[in-house]
């Protein structure tokens, strides 16, 4: 159902600017995808936010989407209550709390010049702050989306105690939309490969291109296998770490692909994918982007490895088995 | 666009205890196996490990009982299939017999057929192997001439397979053979069940690049095989033997050949190992369990009845280039990891670095496979 809403909607609002785009995606409530009935939202699952977030991917959606689900979801955690308006998260802030003020810095903040509030996280503590207290710089990821600094100066902040590890959240997040975009620049290459003639027959014919697209499919194949299955062991969260074992690997696994990916999807382009008209650098400019976001790979393989070291060699076994037995 | 399959594998109940099971008989009855026989583990044969294994009821689990199988879950056959694996238990003898021979019995043999060899291979004393590849028919699998040809007594077969693994220590070969003179690429085949003690029958040992004996030349001289033999619909062979491929190339054996080595290499290097090896081992996990969910979800497509070709294809393609690449990588990644010292991580290694190119060539080639899963793309 959610899914149904959010493949129309982002249709719509994909490639529109954020003045026209955001109020349709606000409109719809998605920000409420993961608050509990109770608390007014939706009580959606990380299944609900994987498939919703893939569809960001499969569009190319330029909007804090997935940002202002995860605010929701950490204001609503802290026991906060939720101001209105739209949310992005900052990556990393840091900075020193004095009271209900906080002087430091946020950043990135995906769509920080947009939006209304800012969530973030800093030693157990959740801040959420008002853009307008904060000395916005601009920045932005290779694709030209908006990721800007905030600078606080002894701005007014709400907060409140979290145990979350922020970045096992965005890192499904990026995952999901990586896992869509692979998935988009597949079919793309698929139908250019059986459009576009050369030496008399479509690019389809060769078999060097084949044994490529093949791979492409693969890739984009394993990140969507291992992006659901991450959402799902979040769900399930057995032994309360945020799925950190199966989002660790999906994360990583994901920014893999995205080289892979990429670069067989321009090589079957050719020039006309080099271009700003044609759709392909929508996809692929984000996802070299959301590859470096929230961990790259060096981030979550030395992460990863010394948490499989630490069960040791037969143990990693057991934990990957155990977790995946726990339904 | 979904490039691979929507199955989710829920775990059959009792999924703990039966791995507990599993280890336990693993620890019990696998010992003294030197290191690099645990690698590759099922190409390694132990007829006697694999009767006690019949015995304990891990063999034709998912056969009825009235074949001498358990009734048992096929994804309860999944559990217990990847951790003799992950065990590196030597699964090599009756493993062909268990995973795809006696299926394709129980789903085209006759009453007969499944009485002469399903009791036999579920208690791990019947061993099979697979009759494909000819000498001018490898990839090209279409091209083969072995002919069968029809006489009152029976079917006279007359021709050679050459790769066979295990065709010496096999009971019954399924072989797919030209039934119709004169017919030309997948038409005019059919599978027999030849059992290898035949009149007729030569087995010839090729013996591989690091010494061991797993390849046969087989040859068929006027072979003598009973019309009950045929298996399935005569003619119809090409389509039996492609179904069974499929069963051949999803399962965690395409992508835990190589997986003793990471277990022994992480106990290498121990529980707080220095950045760069921790990188090396993180990468290692993410693909480890990333094909095991693909792995997982392919199984859970068979075991739904739904046909899983193009996705047993990327969970081979894909499983192969990690089993290959995990020795590379650890060689690579080592510090003075020198191949010729004793010790199982090392064993385990040099034994992989030569044997893991095989991984990529067996069950379809990685170019097969490709062509494979473009096939299912929808190119045109």
């Amino acid at each position: 159902m959610v899914c149904d809403t959010a493949r129309v909607l982002f249709a719509k609002a994909a490639g529109v600017d954020f003045d026209q785009s955001w109020p349709l995606v606000a409109e719809a409530g998605f920000s409420g995808l993961l608050v509990a009935e109770e608390d007014g939202g939706f009580g959606g699952d990380w299944g609900d936010f994987y498939a919703v977030m893939r569809l960001v991917g499969t569009h190319a959606l330029a909007l804090p989407v997935g940002e202002d689900m995860l605010a929701a979801h950490l204001i609503t955690n802290a026991g906060l209550s939720r101001p209105v308006g739209a949310f992005s998260v900052a990556a990393k802030t840091i900075g020193t709390l004095d009271g209900a003020r906080f002087t430091g810095t946020m950043a990135p903040v995906p769509w920080g010049r947009h939006v209304d509030h800012v969530v973030g996280l800093t030693n157990g503590t959740l801040l959420v702050v008002e853009a307008r207290h904060a000395e916005i710089v601009h920045a932005s990821n290779p694709a030209g989306d908006p990721m800007d600094r905030l600078v606080l100066d002894s701005a007014p902040v709400i907060h409140g105690p979290i145990t979350t590890d922020l970045w096992l959240l965005a890192a499904l997040q990026r995952t999901a939309q990586i896992a869509g975009a692979l998935d988009h620049i597949l079919e793309l290459s698929i139908v250019h490969a059986n459009t576009r003639i050369q030496f008399g027959k479509p690019l389809a014919r060769f078999q060097a291109v084949q044994q490529n697209l093949a791979l492409l499919a693969i890739e984009a194949g394993a990140v969507n296998c291992a992006g659901r299955a991450a959402a799902g062991a979040l769900t399930r969260d057995c032994d309360r770490d945020q799925a950190a074992l199966e989002i660790a690997s999906a994360k990583l696994r994901a920014n893999m692909a995205v080289g892979v990916g990429t670069s067989i999807a321009h090589q079957v382009h050719g020039a006309i994918g080099f271009t700003q008209d044609f759709s392909l650098h929508r996809y692929t400019r984000r996802l070299i982007g959301w590859r470096s976001d929230y961990g790259n790979d060096l981030y979550w393989a030395q992460r990863l490895g010394k948490m499989a070291a630490g069960y040791d060699g037969a143990g990693l076994w057991d934990e990957i088995t155990r977790r995946s037995d726990a339904i | 666009m979904h490039a691979f399959g929507n199955h989710i594998f829920d775990p059959p109940p009792g999924a703990q205890a039966l791995r507990s099971e599993v280890r336990a008989f693993i620890a019990a009855n696998v010992v003294g196996v030197p290191p690099a026989r645990r690698t590759n583990c099922w190409s390694t044969s132990d007829p006697a490990f694999s009767r006690k294994l019949g015995a304990a009821g891990f063999i034709g689990m998912v056969w009825p009982k009235a074949y001498g199988g358990h009734a048992r879950h096929p994804l309860e056959r999944y559990i217990v299939i990847e951790e003799l694996l992950a065990g590196g238990a030597p699964v090599g003898a009756h493993w062909i017999a268990d995973r795809q021979t006696g299926p394709l019995i129980l789903k085209y043999g006759t009453e007969e057929q499944r009485q002469k060899y399903l009791l036999g291979m579920a208690r791990g004393e019947i061993f099979a192997c697979i009759g494909l590849s000819e000498p001018g028919a490898g990839s090209d699998l279409a091209s083969i001439s072995t002919k069968a040809r029809r006489t009152k007594d029976g079917w006279i077969i007359t021709g050679q397979k050459i790769w066979t693994s295990g065709a010496h220590m096999a009971h019954v070969m399924l072989a797919l053979v030209r039934s119709e003179a004169g017919s030309q690429r997948h038409s005019g085949l059919s599978q027999f069940l030849i059992d290898m003690d035949l009149p007729g029958i030569t087995i010839r040992p090729i013996i591989d690049l690091v010494g061991d004996h797993h390849f046969n030349e087989v040859f068929f001289n006027d072979v003598v095989v009973p019309d009950a033999m045929l298996i399935g619909v005569e003619g119809d062979g090409w389509a039996q033997a492609t179904a069974e491929l499929a069963l051949e190339r999803s399962g965690p054996e395409r992508y835990l050949s190589s997986h003793v080595l990471l277990a022994a290499m992480i106990d290498f290097a121990g529980r707080d190992p220095e950045p760069g090896i921790a990188a090396v081992i993180g990468k290692l996990t993410a693909e480890l369990w990333t094909l095991r969910q693909m792995s997982m979800s392919v199984a859970a497509t068979l075991a739904a009845g739904d046909d899983p070709m193009v996705g047993a294809a990327m969970v081979k393609d894909l499983g192969n280039s990690y089993e290959q690449a995990l020795p590379l990588a650890i060689q690579a990644g080592l510090d003075c990891v020198e191949l010729s010292e004793k010790g199982d991580m090392i064993e385990m290694l040099a034994s992989l670095l030569q044997t893991s190119p095989s991984f990529s060539l067996r069950g379809g080639t990685r170019e097969i496979l490709r062509g494979i899963i473009a096939r299912g793309l929808d190119l045109r």
